[in-house]
């Protein structure tokens, strides 16, 4: 037996307190078992959401979300993949407005209400294909594990590539808590996000950490690639659309994301919302999906139920270059500069970029970095081995207590909302101290503000629009900035602020850290982010430059940013529009 | 059974003031309207055994008649013993940080504490919530704050006060708790707002002081005041506070009632700086502390590394560390 199966062995005693009689036996986690009641599931979902949204006026209720979904379907540009759910969503919103315009009386508004909510919530929760689950469980008769345990990577994956990869890969943090707590409780992963391969590589950690399968808020954007689709579509047990953004759609997601924590289904979501665009650490995270960990842990707790605890667990991951950096920073700075910004080209989703990005990650010395966190209570206390809450000085703190009102466990949807977003914070402040450093983003950040140094007057737009002799530095004038930083740098992370990758630690010698960065940054893209030669540095790509100095932003590095540590800094601007 | 509505509720709870000055009496005296029992806890035990036995606090309020619902004690695990549902923290900021360290293992974690200290920590500027959400293992937290001199209410005149909060749980029980006939209680949201509203009034207490110890007239005063306030809107904001918060009970309502009270510890401060008695000797013969004294550096210190334009509470800063005269104040407003 192998390792892994027998981690997965020990998950037997899984707390599966309702559906008992539903599941029968199965040894393979949570998510395994949840496939095979995923109806009824679904069902509850819909009558949930049903139940809390009836009250509200339906008329303007699928109102506005005929209008936001004509909107988006507007906007939406239907590939090949992708038609089929395109053309029914357009008949339900088509049947949906013939509705609407008859009077209530000859219409009934619930009946359409309960009709659209049962169309998310398959869109949600359905995303499962009986061919390829024939295919998979024939392909691997030792298990249904394939659904999202990543060892499907690795079969679809070349066998080189494994291999390679597991080298490649940094795992650092706290990876043993996490494993003994998914036995604990319930995991909550929430990763920083910056590029779709995010997804593959997540899904392949969990594999190495031999944890047992997760279930996945994908991107729904995700699945209308061939590429991402074929994984996804194994790796994914549900789905995210974030261009739907009305009431029924949100609280159908919200409530499927409860209903599967509380069955003690660990899951995956990335709480920022989309990948970073403009390079930075999320600072923004979206907490109506993260206020479900709060919510399943009081379900379960109101109704009685033993080890009911969801643990949130961070994890940052540090990637030397981004496949999409381009068209990412590209689309930031046309949204924050307007008029502004000029669009330079539009850098699209291709099989043959994402091949490229692999083949040159594998081809090159680069290496991921991937910072397990502490893990957190629902109220963004860390937790302890046993998955106690920890409190200040390191006292445990029975949690529950903060779910007491008035002398009762009750709820208050007033306090629970101010304890998500008192959550959202935590989370922020965990993901700027777990993220790691590397010599690309190093590189980046002092060659973009020793740049600065040299226009302290000019604003973002009219930076990043330097001519090819402006954005240049002899290299004898950049040494010192870069030593100089590199010293800030050791001490702002020996006060706990972020971590150094090793390279970095190693040797103290800035300018091999200038050459490794400028390489690593230059193994991916077209154009030269840090060029040096001749004696001196310079960039091709300005918004690609600024996009990895980004990575170090909020940390009041800039020696132009008005540091201060009183006003949280994530996220903010100075006053000509660059990151702090 | 009937359910409980919230009213019941707390006029059958336990309720804990911490601080045994003219405030912390004053609130300990409006809670024991509305609860079940108050604990109060005193630093000393002279003071404990003189209360407990007086029902008066001799010291600090000698006008006040306490009812036999409040019990003081010096002893932190006293007050705890068996639980509390609400605290209130009238301690002076100096020992903030110390007494919750002490408090920590002692609370369960769903009592609502709401404080009043109108001060900040040196140095690491932080807020009194702040500290002690960092210390206590309790996240309803609220402040309260307004113009509230602490004889006048112990005479029962009429007055108000604002409890902020980010949970709407804490407001609710301030104003059950504290609302009487006399005494209104608002609520609002703005809890950074409310504190920092609190802590640079104080500031703009010593200035006021120093005019009246010049014998400045009602023009100059209302000069003080507005320019005053529109330095602590510039600062609060900088800091993250709400404008409308500073027009509030909160900003302007504490402003006007220290600003003309000699009742205000800061504003005697300022008084006898006028009269050119040293700081030393002026804090010695308080007898308690002026906030104002400690926050005016503080303040100062971080507004000018933020490039924050503060030039009334820089010619206080002056003064108080006796590089300026009080003639100063004056000249710093019309020049």
């Amino acid at each position: 037996m192998t390792h892994q199966e027998s981690s997965q062995k020990s998950e037997t005693q899984s707390p599966f307190p309702e559906n008992q009689g539903v599941v029968g036996s199965s040894f393979l986690g949570p998510l395994c078992e949840f496939n095979e009641f995923r109806s009824k599931i679904l069902e509850d979902v819909s009558q949930e959401s049903y139940a809390q949204l009836v009250e509200q006026p339906l008329d303007i209720l699928l109102g506005e979300t005929l209008y936001s979904e004509k909107l988006r379907m507007k906007r939406f540009r239907a590939n090949w993949f992708t038609r089929k759910r395109h053309r029914a969503d357009q008949k339900l919103w088509g049947a949906a407005y013939s509705e609407l315009i008859k009077p209530a009386a000859e219409a009934d508004r619930k009946v359409l209400l309960q009709r659209v909510i049962h169309h998310y919530a398959d869109e949600i929760g359905g995303h499962f294909d009986p061919q390829v689950y024939k295919f998979a469980t024939h392909a691997a008769p030792w298990g249904m594990n394939w659904l999202l345990n990543a060892a499907s990577v690795q079969r679809f994956l070349p066998w080189g590539m494994t291999q390679s990869l597991n080298s490649r890969l940094s795992i650092l943090g706290e990876v043993s808590q996490l494993q003994s707590l998914s036995r604990k409780g319930t995991i909550l992963l929430v990763p920083t996000h910056q590029s779709n391969i995010d997804s593959i590589v997540i899904g392949y950690i969990i594999y190495l950490m031999s944890l047992p399968p997760f279930a996945y808020g994908a991107g729904l954007n995700l699945y209308s690639n061939p590429v991402l689709s074929y994984f996804m579509s194994r790796l994914g047990a549900y789905t995210v659309d974030r261009n739907k953004s009305n009431l029924i759609y949100k609280q159908t997601l919200k409530n499927y994301s409860t209903r599967i924590l509380r069955h003690g289904v660990h899951s995956i979501f990335f709480p920022g919302g989309g990948r970073s665009r403009s390079g930075a650490i999320e600072s923004r995270l979206k907490l109506g999906l993260l206020g479900t960990a709060l919510e399943a842990q009081q379900e379960n707790l109101h109704r009685g139920v033993e080890n009911s605890k969801v643990f949130i667990v961070p994890m940052v991951m540090s990637y030397h270059f981004v496949l999409e950096a381009s068209s990412l920073i590209e689309n930031y700075l046309a949204d924050l500069g307007k008029h502004r910004f000029l669009p330079m080209r539009d850098e699209s989703w291709q099989i043959r970029r994402v091949l490229g990005f692999f083949w040159k990650f594998f081809s090159s010395q680069s290496s991921l970095t991937i910072r397990v966190g502490r893990p957190l209570d629902v109220f963004g206390n860390f937790v302890d081995e046993e998955g106690e809450s920890v409190g200040p000085h390191g006292l445990r703190l029975d949690s529950t207590q903060w779910l007491r009102s008035l002398g009762e466990l009750t709820r208050d949807p007033q306090r629970d909302q101010e304890y998500v977003r008192e959550l959202g914070e935590r989370l922020t402040d965990r993901f700027y101290q777990d993220n790691t450093v590397l010599t690309s983003h190093l590189v980046a950040f002092a060659f973009f503000e020793a740049l600065r140094m040299k226009y302290p007057d000019y604003d973002l737009f009219r930076f990043l629009r330097l001519s090819p002799g402006q954005r240049t530095l002899q290299l004898a004038d950049f040494w010192p900035t870069a030593e100089q930083f590199y010293k800030t740098l050791v001490e702002k992370s020996k006060a706990g602020r972020f971590y150094l990758s090793e390279e970095l630690l190693r040797g103290n010698d800035p300018r091999k850290w200038v050459l490794e960065g400028a390489q690593q940054l230059g193994v991916f893209h077209d154009a030269q982010v840090v060029k040096i030669s001749d004696g001196v540095i310079s960039t091709d790509d300005m918004s690609l430059l600024y996009y990895y100095r980004n990575r170090l932003s909020g940390y009041g590095l800039s020696r132009l940013a008005q540091e201060n540590v009183l006003r949280s800094g994530y996220g903010k601007k100075d006053s000509q529009g660059f990151l702090e | 059974m009937e359910k409980k509505t919230p009213k019941d509720f707390w006029n059958s709870s336990t309720v804990a003031v911490l601080g045994g000055g003219s405030w912390g009496t004053v609130v300990a005296h409006l809670l024991s309207r509305n609860s079940r029992s108050v604990r109060m806890w005193v630093r000393s035990e002279e003071d404990v055994r003189r209360f407990n036995s007086t029902r008066v606090n001799l010291k600090y309020v000698p006008g006040v008649q306490l009812d036999s619902k409040v019990y003081a004690t010096s002893s932190l695990a006293q007050v705890f013993n068996g639980g509390v549902q609400a605290i209130f923290w009238v301690l002076p900021s100096q020992s903030c940080r110390v007494i919750a360290k002490e408090v920590a293992p002692l609370v369960r974690g769903d009592e609502i504490l709401i404080h009043a200290t109108k001060g900040i920590e040196a140095v690491s500027m932080k807020r009194i919530s702040q500290i002690l959400s960092e210390e206590l293992p309790l996240r309803r937290l609220g402040v309260m704050s307004g113009p509230n001199l602490a004889h006048e209410i112990a005479q029962g005149e009429p007055a108000a006060t604002v409890v902020a909060s980010s949970f709407d749980e804490v407001c609710d029980a301030g104003q059950y708790l504290l609302q009487g006939s006399q005494f209104r209680v608002y609520r609002e949201k703005d809890l950074l707002g409310v504190e920092w509203a609190g802590v640079l009034k104080n500031i703009l207490a010593i200035a006021a002081g120093v005019l009246d110890g010049l014998k400045m007239g009602a023009n100059c005063r209302s000069m003080l005041i507005t320019l005053g306030l529109k330095e602590m809107v510039r600062f609060g904001v900088f800091m993250g506070a709400q404008e409308e918060t500073f027009l509030g009970l909160a900003g302007i309502g504490d402003v006007l009632a220290t600003c003309g009270s000699s009742e205000s510890r800061n504003y005697r401060v300022g008084f006898r700086l006028a009269q050119g008695d040293g700081i030393d000797q002026i804090l010695a013969g308080l007898g308690s502390t002026a906030e104002g004294v400690l926050t005016a550096q503080s303040v100062f210190r971080f507004a000018q590394e933020h490039g924050i334009s503060m030039p009334l509470t820089q010619s206080v800063c002056q003064l108080i560390q006796g590089e300026g005269s009080a003639q100063e104040i004056v000249q710093g407003l019309t020049r």
